[in-house]
């Protein structure tokens, strides 16, 4: 649950912005109201765009409102999540043990992260800080960061009948699937089932479930 | 488990184009445990028994009778044990290199152990703190805490070598050192004092050692809450000038950050009894337009990875000077403690190295900002080493003749402030 502030980015506090600190409106969704996002513009003056179908229950979309009558998902946020599956990221001491990585120390502490993952494209790596524009949305750049991981390392994609597939996306380091020692094909799809892990990085292990 | 609250003072406006904001955040512990969430904790004293602990003797009778004192003040159950320093560190109870929980037998048999200290050999201080942290290496996830007791000057190690023993040791056990009679030196103990976040002081008669023995076990056994750090949040942009623990003593953490994220650091205050401390935090902010508000800083204490209490420093821009020019009270009052330690420091190192013109300049500085601040403590200790004629002007002359023990307090001691307003203690 994220709010978005005055400034454009989006806040898990929803005091103040947690990047940037600007102070967010109390009692409007989404915050900042001042600021017209080119989004809007867009649906403002295209007539097809007007109808389209909430991507969360499908209802139609009433003229240029931005939240869907039908279930108040937001138009102008990010793609809504698909129910039940998740990717959960944490630091793997037995896969860092195999690896062996020279140079590479393992993190003291590091917090469980979630993602949900989104119908459609879910790209692993890390960004360059903030902001980026081209963050992936599983983005495990924030410290303690995996320096084996590329900057766009693989993807998770959702399948027609509903399972996600990995692909490496020509990383540096390979991406691994479970016990298997040996690295996937670069840009080849593998099918992963619920509560598949996958190791890319050093140490860094991403369950893949559904919830 | 103990309860925290927090208050911030600050005044959060700031004008056009200003970027710097300051706050003072009040940090209390109610220290209420119940006997089942009292932290697991394990103890350690550390007595010297180089050469000079002999001379006169009953300075290590003193110790002998000190230590006795702070064993009957561990719980049962604590885990403990005595280390012997001189050239050499060696853990004198128990012997096979573990800690024994506190109980009738175990107290009894330490204190048998205690009687057969010997006053011979040099001062290795580092060694002593490098077995305390093996030692407390064998009770792992237990709160920490060493008493350590010299009367000289770490002679057998480099300041490298000690710099590199305290690095290694920080965060791992909280040490507090008491210096007893003159010949030890300031400068030394503060440095593994806060190096390893405890405290230090000067015991100037052996006697008075029992007493504040039991005080500081006492204290450590009041501690209800084991390490707790004081996490700060900053925007994008914004740098932070300083953190200061600011009250009872001044502190600086700006360098013990330890960073969370490219927005979060921690700062370790480690344990926590009943009480309460001031910190001054100051942020550097990107200036923002006219009646705009935002988040300067965010700072939660944090136990473990849970957040035990908050608060929010702010920064409002105004083009309304009467409200922008208003100095907070608070900030203003432990800025004036930090420039006293300061100047108290700086005037004791002056007249050490002879330049009587900065030595008098700064501790007259000294006289003046605590007559101001009404910090009688530290007022009285200064006395000892100038004549002060006006406190309101800050003219003073150096005395010719001061006892060592004065000066050495007043010097151990410069760091203790006083809280703001009028009959403060």
């Amino acid at each position: 649950m994220t709010v978005l502030c005055p400034h454009g980015h989006q806040s898990e506090t929803t005091d103040y912005c947690d990047q940037c600190g600007a102070l967010i409106v109390a009692g409007s969704p989404g915050g900042g109201t001042t600021q017209v996002l080119p989004a809007l513009e867009e649906a403002d003056t295209s007539p097809a765009v007007r109808r389209e179908p909430c991507p969360a229950c499908g209802a139609p979309r009433s003229g240029d409102d931005r939240y869907c009558e039908g279930c108040g998902h937001d138009f102008l946020g990010p793609p809504p999540a698909v129910a039940g599956w998740e990717a959960i990221v944490t630091a793997d001491r037995a896969q860092f043990d195999r690896l062996a990585v020279s140079g590479v120390s393992f993190p003291a502490g590091y917090p469980e992260r979630r993602f949900a993952l989104a119908d459609g494209e879910n790209r692993i790596g890390r960004s360059r800080g903030q902001p980026d524009e081209n963050a992936p949305e599983i983005d495990l750049a924030r410290p303690p960061a995996d320096p084996g991981i590329s900057r766009l390392h693989a993807v998770l994609e959702r399948r027609s009948d509903g399972i996600y597939a990995l692909r490496d996306l020509g990383s540096t380091n390979g991406t691994m699937v479970n016990d298997d020692p040996a690295p996937i094909a670069p840009q080849t799809a593998v099918p992963l089932a619920d509560g598949d892990r996958v190791h890319v990085g050093a140490w860094t292990t991403i369950t893949v479930r559904k919830r | 488990m103990s309860t925290f609250t927090t208050e911030c003072d600050q005044n959060e406006y700031l004008p056009l184009g200003g970027s710097e904001v300051n706050a003072i955040v009040t940090v209390t512990s109610d220290g209420a445990a119940g006997e089942t969430s009292q932290p697991e904790a394990a103890e350690i004293v550390i007595i010297d028994t180089s050469g000079s602990m002999g001379a006169p003797r009953r300075k290590l009778e003193a110790a002998r009778k000190a230590t006795s004192v702070a064993i009957d003040c561990i719980r049962d159950d604590v885990a403990f044990g005595l280390i012997a320093g001189t050239e050499v560190a060696q853990a004198v109870y128990p012997t096979d290199g573990t800690l024994v929980p506190a109980s009738a037998q175990t107290r009894a048999d330490a204190k048998i152990a205690l009687r057969r200290l010997k006053a011979e050999g040099g001062t290795a201080i580092g060694s002593w703190l490098t077995l305390a942290g093996t030692l407390f290496a064998t009770v792992p996830g237990r709160s920490c805490h060493a008493i350590l007791l010299t009367d000289g000057e770490n002679q057998h190690e480099t300041d490298d070598h000690l710099d590199g023993v305290l690095s290694e040791l920080e965060g791992r056990f909280q040490c507090d050192c008491r210096g007893v009679g003159t010949d030890w030196k300031v400068s030394e103990l503060r440095r593994i004092a806060s190096g390893l976040l405890g405290s230090v002081d000067i015991i100037a008669k052996p006697e008075d050692m029992a007493g504040d023995f039991r005080t500081l076990m006492e204290t450590a056994m009041g501690k209800a809450t084991g390490n707790v750090s004081l996490r700060l949040w900053a925007p994008q942009g914004a740098s932070i000038a300083f953190v200061r623990q600011v009250a009872p003593t001044i502190e600086e953490l700006t360098d013990r950050a330890v960073q969370v994220n490219d927005l979060t650091a921690d700062y370790p205050t480690a344990t926590w009894g009943r009480e309460s401390r001031d910190y001054h935090v100051c942020i550097n902010v990107q200036p923002r337009d006219a009646g705009e508000e935002m988040l300067a800083g965010r700072i939660s204490l944090v136990e473990g990875e849970e957040t035990r209490a908050r608060a929010l420093v702010k920064a409002i821009w105004t083009d309304d000077q009467r409200l922008s020019t208003q100095i907070n009270r608070g900030v203003a009052h432990y800025t004036g403690q930090a420039e006293l330690a300061d100047c108290i420091q700086e005037g004791i190192d002056a007249r050490r190295d002879g330049d009587l013109a900065t030595a008098t300049f700064k501790l007259g500085r000294a006289v003046q900002l605590a007559a101001e601040s009404g910090n009688d403590g530290t007022m009285k200790l200064l006395q000892g080493v100038v004549e002060v004629d006006d406190a309101a002007t800050g003219t003073v002359r150096l005395r010719q003749n001061v006892a060592a023990v004065d000066e050495m307090s007043l010097d151990t001691r410069s760091t203790i402030t006083v809280r703001v307003g009028p009959g403060a203690t």
